[in-house]
Order: C-alpha cells, then sequence, then structure tokens
C-alpha cells in the first residue's frame, strides 16, 4: 500500500491513472512504443509544469517579489537578485555579456560551497579517519590494505604513460579492484531497482486490483 | 590476436553462470543461525540499533527537522521506513518541520504531509517549511534563516524562540536518494553546526557512499538498504507498518520475473537461445539480420587484405562477434528515435 492516495473519488481516480500509466510504461517491454511515448510526453509535460509551479509558488512569490513588494529598503539586496532574475528569463533576447553574470554567480557559488563543503566535510574528515586515527593493529592493517588498494587503482589509470613490468601488472590489479568494485556497486543497484519494480507490482496488486492487501 | 579474443569471449559467455553458482552458494553456505538471511527484514539490528538511539537521545518534545530530499524513482524502497521513522518520532511527541532542497523531494514532502494531516496530525506537530532553491548555497543560508516570514503556527514559534535557523532543531532526519542527499548534510550543515545529530534513511545504491560517514561520526545513524528499513518498521511500527511492507505475492512475482530475465540471459550467453544480452526488447529481427549481412561483409572485407593488415583483420573478427545489433542503422524513424532515448 502506498498510502499516498485516499480512498474518496479523487484518490480511487488517481489509483486508476496510475495503475494504468503503469501498465503503459511497461508495454515497451512488449514492444509497444506509441503508447510508452506517449507516456514519456506526459512525464515531460508534467515535470515541466511542475516545476514552473514550484518556481513561482515557493520561490519567485515568497521569497523575491513579495519582500520586495512589502519593504523596499529592508530588502535592498533583492533588487539586484531581481535583475539577475529577469537577465535569466530573457536570455534569449539579451546580449551575451549580460545574461553571462547571472549564469557565473550561479555556476560560482554552487561550485564554490560544494568544492568547500567537499574538502572540509568529506576529504578532511576521512583522512583524518582513515591515517590519524589511533588504533589498534587490526586498525593498522585496515589502512595500509586501504591505501594499497587506492595506490593501485590510481596506477590503473595511467594510460599512456610508459611502465615496466611491475607498473603494468599494478595497472591491471588496480582496473580489476575498480572492476570489482564496480561490479559490487552494480549489485547494489539490481537490488534497488528490484524492489521498486516489487513495489509496482505491490501498488497494481493491492491498491489497485485490492488482491494482496 | 584472434585467438585470444575468442578464448575471451567464451570465458565471457560462462559469466552469468559463475555468478549464479555464485549466488547458489551464498545462499546455501551461509543461510544464518536462524534461517535470517533469507528473510526480508536483516537480523543484523546494528543500523535499526543507531536510529533507535539517536531517537532515544532526544529531549522530551524535540524539534526535528526532515529534510526530505529522496527521489521519486527510489522512494518506494524506503517509504516504509521513512514512515516508520515519522511514526516513532511523533510517538515520542517530536514537533516535525520538513524543508526540501530538490523539486522531487519537495513533491514527496507535499504527500507525506498529506498523508500525516489525514491520520490526525495538525500545527502542533507538522511545520511545512516548503522548497528552499539554490542547491547548497540555499542549505548554507538556511542554516542560519530557515524560516521565511509568511511561515507560522505553534512549530515555528518554537523555531523562533530558539534560533531561526536549524540550530534550533535537536536532530535531522534526512531522507536521501536525489541530488542533495545526507552527504550534502553533512559537508554543509555537519560543518557549521557539529553539535547537530543528523542521520538518514537513503536507499540500498547510496549505502556504499554514506558507510563512511557513519564510521566517523558524522552520521549517527545510517538505515540504506530495505533489509534494513524492513527491520526497523518490524521494530518499531507495528501492525500499520507491516500492512506497508511490500506484499509476498508481489515479491514472488518480482522474483521470478528477475529470475526469468537472468535465465534468458543466461540461455544466451551459453546456448544462443532468446534475446542477446544487451540488446533492447524492440529490435526487430530485420534489423539484426542487416546488421549480421554488414558485419559478414565487413569481416570478409579484412580478410581479403588480412596478409597485408593483419591488424586490421582482428579488429573485423572481433567486430564480427559482438552484437550485431549495435552497428545496425535504425530502420525507420521510430526505431532512430527509440535508440537515441
Amino acid at each position: 500500500m502506498s498510502g499516498f492516495l485516499g480512498t474518496d473519488l479523487a484518490g480511487v481516480t488517481a489509483t486508476w491513472v496510475a495503475a494504468l500509466v503503469t501498465i503503459v510504461v511497461w508495454s515497451y517491454l512488449l514492444g509497444e512504443r506509441r503508447l510508452f511515448r506517449l507516456a514519456q510526453h506526459l512525464l515531460a509535460g508534467l515535470a515541466t509544469g511542475y516545476l514552473v509551479l514550484l518556481a513561482v509558488r515557493e520561490v519567485l512569490l515568497p521569497r523575491l517579489l513579495e519582500p520586495l513588494a512589502r519593504d523596499p529598503a529592508a530588502n535592498v539586496l533583492l533588487i539586484p537578485a531581481l535583475a539577475m532574475v529577469g537577465a535569466l528569463a530573457g536570455a534569449r533576447w539579451l546580449p551575451r555579456q549580460v545574461v553571462a553574470l547571472p549564469v557565473a554567480v550561479l555556476v560560482g557559488a554552487t561550485a564554490a560551497f560544494a568544492l568547500g563543503g567537499a574538502v572540509v566535510g568529506t576529504l578532511l574528515p576521512q583522512l583524518a579517519a582513515s591515517v590519524l586515527r589511533p588504533g589498534t593493529a587490526l586498525t593498522l592493517v585496515n589502512g595500509v590494505i586501504g591505501l594499497a588498494i587506492t595506490g593501485l587503482v590510481v596506477l590503473g589509470f595511467l594510460h599512456g604513460v610508459p611502465r615496466s613490468r611491475v607498473t603494468g601488472a599494478a595497472a591491471g590489479a588496480g582496473r580489476w579492484l575498480l572492476v570489482g568494485a564496480i561490479g559490487g556497486w552494480l549489485g547494489f543497484l539490481v537490488v534497488s531497482r528490484l524492489a521498486l519494480l516489487v513495489d509496482r507490482l505491490g501498488f497494481l496488486l493491492g491498491d489497485w486490483l485490492g488482491v494482496a492487501r | 590476436m584472434t585467438d585470444r579474443l575468442t578464448r575471451r569471449s567464451s570465458r565471457a559467455r560462462f559469466a552469468p553462470l559463475a555468478l549464479v553458482v555464485l549466488l547458489g552458494a551464498a545462499v546455501l553456505l551461509r543461510p544464518g543461525d536462524d534461517g535470517g538471511a533469507l528473510l526480508l527484514a536483516n537480523p543484523d539490528r546494528t543500523q535499526v540499533a543507531e536510529l533507535q538511539a539517536a531517537f532515544a537521545a532526544l529531549p522530551e518534545a524535540p524539534l526535528v527537522l526532515v529534510g526530505l530530499d529522496a527521489d521519486l524513482g527510489t522512494y518506494p524502497e524506503i517509504r516504509v521506513a521513512v514512515r516508520a521513522a515519522l511514526a516513532d518520532l511523533l510517538a515520542r511527541d517530536a514537533r516535525l518541520a520538513f524543508v526540501s532542497f530538490t523539486p522531487e523531494g519537495r513533491a514527496i514532502a507535499s504527500a507525506e504531509l498529506d498523508r500525516l494531516e489525514r491520520g490526525g496530525f495538525g500545527e502542533d506537530e507538522l511545520l511545512d517549511l516548503g522548497f528552499i532553491a539554490g542547491a547548497e548555497a540555499g542549505m548554507v543560508r538556511a542554516v542560519t534563516d530557515l524560516l521565511s516570514d509568511g511561515v507560522e503556527g505553534s512549530v515555528a514559534d518554537a523555531i523562533r524562540v530558539a534560533d531561526v535557523g536549524m540550530g534550533a532543531f535537536q536532530l535531522v532526519l534526512v531522507v536521501g536518494g536525489g541530488e542533495m542527499g545526507p552527504r550534502s548534510w553533512v559537508e554543509q550543515v555537519g560543518t557549521r553546526l557539529p553539535g547537530l545529530p543528523i542521520a538518514a534513511i537513503v536507499p540500498t545504491f547510496a549505502q556504499p557512499e554514506l558507510a563512511p560517514y557513519v564510521r566517523t561520526g558524522q552520521l549517527v545513524a545510517l538505515l540504506a538498504t530495505l533489509r534494513d528499513g524492513a527491520a526497523y518498521a518490524a521494530d518499531v511500527g507495528g501492525g500499520e507498518a507491516a500492512e506497508q511492507v511490500p506484499s509476498a505475492l508481489a515479491m514472488l512475482l518480482g522474483m521470478l520475473i528477475a529470475l526469468v530475465a537472468l535465465g534468458r540471459t543466461l540461455a544466451a550467453s551459453l546456448w544462443g537461445l532468446g534475446p542477446v544480452p544487451g540488446e533492447g526488447a524492440g529490435t526487430s529481427n530485420r534489423r539484426r539480420g542487416g546488421g549480421r549481412e554488414r558485419d559478414d561483409a565487413t569481416a570478409d572485407a579484412a580478410d581479403a587484405d588480412v596478409e597485408a593488415a593483419p591488424e586490421r583483420a582482428a579488429e573485423a573478427d572481433a567486430a564480427a562477434e559482438t552484437d550485431p545489433g549495435d552497428e545496425a542503422e535504425p530502420a525507420s524513424d521510430a526505431e532512430r528515435e527509440a535508440d537515441a532515448r
């Protein structure tokens, strides 16, 4: 039971629509493409409409336009923000130099926060935990194994560099370790997707047909 | 070189068989002391105990921030665990504030809030903080400025009394799966508010990425597989959670479909029966035939010139051994569009 849809008329209608769309998507497995394409267009249209609604109702109006209209003097910084929103919205008709400014701010700020966070929040703490952590001999062995695996995988990425027999063998071992790790991760992914398939089947059997609640 | 490629290809044919043997051996050799390996709920309760300990450490009527940024495609896998966790928190008189940094997470948060309100919870227990744009930048700003002016209610008042930002909360429960997952919370919020515990519930695929954060203590708890989620729901959810766990019939059908897919791949790989692995479902026979003719022609042309260029002959042999459908031209516009997808 997904629990999202109620038992009133709207809920029942939504359940039927969801079940039929699920079957339409699965029809691709049988080679039916027109219905599948229709479902794709439906998804793209709904997603676009939802994003527009979200941007207007939850970002532009409450966080930009309303504060600016209510008290412009207290929200001076929102004026350049409004100008940048206008520049992005009118990017098609404005000179490239004008549009470049908000895009640069957007990309630069996001990259700066993401990179800074990755260094301070992930790289340094993980390094500290792996290398500087005091512990038993087993911890030390674990660290050495981790370091060796990391080194071998890095060697596996050395393409186009002259290699000796030893470095070639190490690079080969690194590539196999990489393949093993990717295989393990794909295993996680398969299990995850299998759970989704079971959920959809459960929705059809339980919520829609009512035979396996 | 051709012999080497042929040997490698022959070995590759047995890869699915090796996988089946490996899975069979894993099931037979380690069924668990009480058969727990074959249960949906994970018999290893370590992760469940960590989440319960994080909840147990909360003060009376705590303020909990729920960062709901799951992915629509993977949320069904963790839905049971998320609902059990929310029910557990509400049973501890927690006041929950929902915030999302991704549009998909916002859609799921709206649906979950609607479901909780239908269940009788109101503004004394729940607060919808909505969607915050700006990805990492928006998250950093929310650390100190989470409440917008129009947000009202008893939970909002409690947050304002303590701190208008995330410092007002005693715990953050991150529901991940999308772009702004627990890693973003640890990097952006955890570094600015190191005293704020962060727990997470994520789909299985995110487990390898997030497990190191549990070991360093940056995440106080992590539920990251369906089995952990089922174990947690069984422990705290009671009958309501049991209703939400996938039915046995659905699981049986799902497993059968997976076995059929694996069996077809195995048959195609070992004996050339069924579809060629990696071939799309809608590929027509005519298209396969066309591809085969073209590859054969390529191989013949290379064979004629084999004395002058042995490497080219080996490449043509390799091309002839590869999936013929991959090289074929789409027969129609519809197939061309499908291939593009």
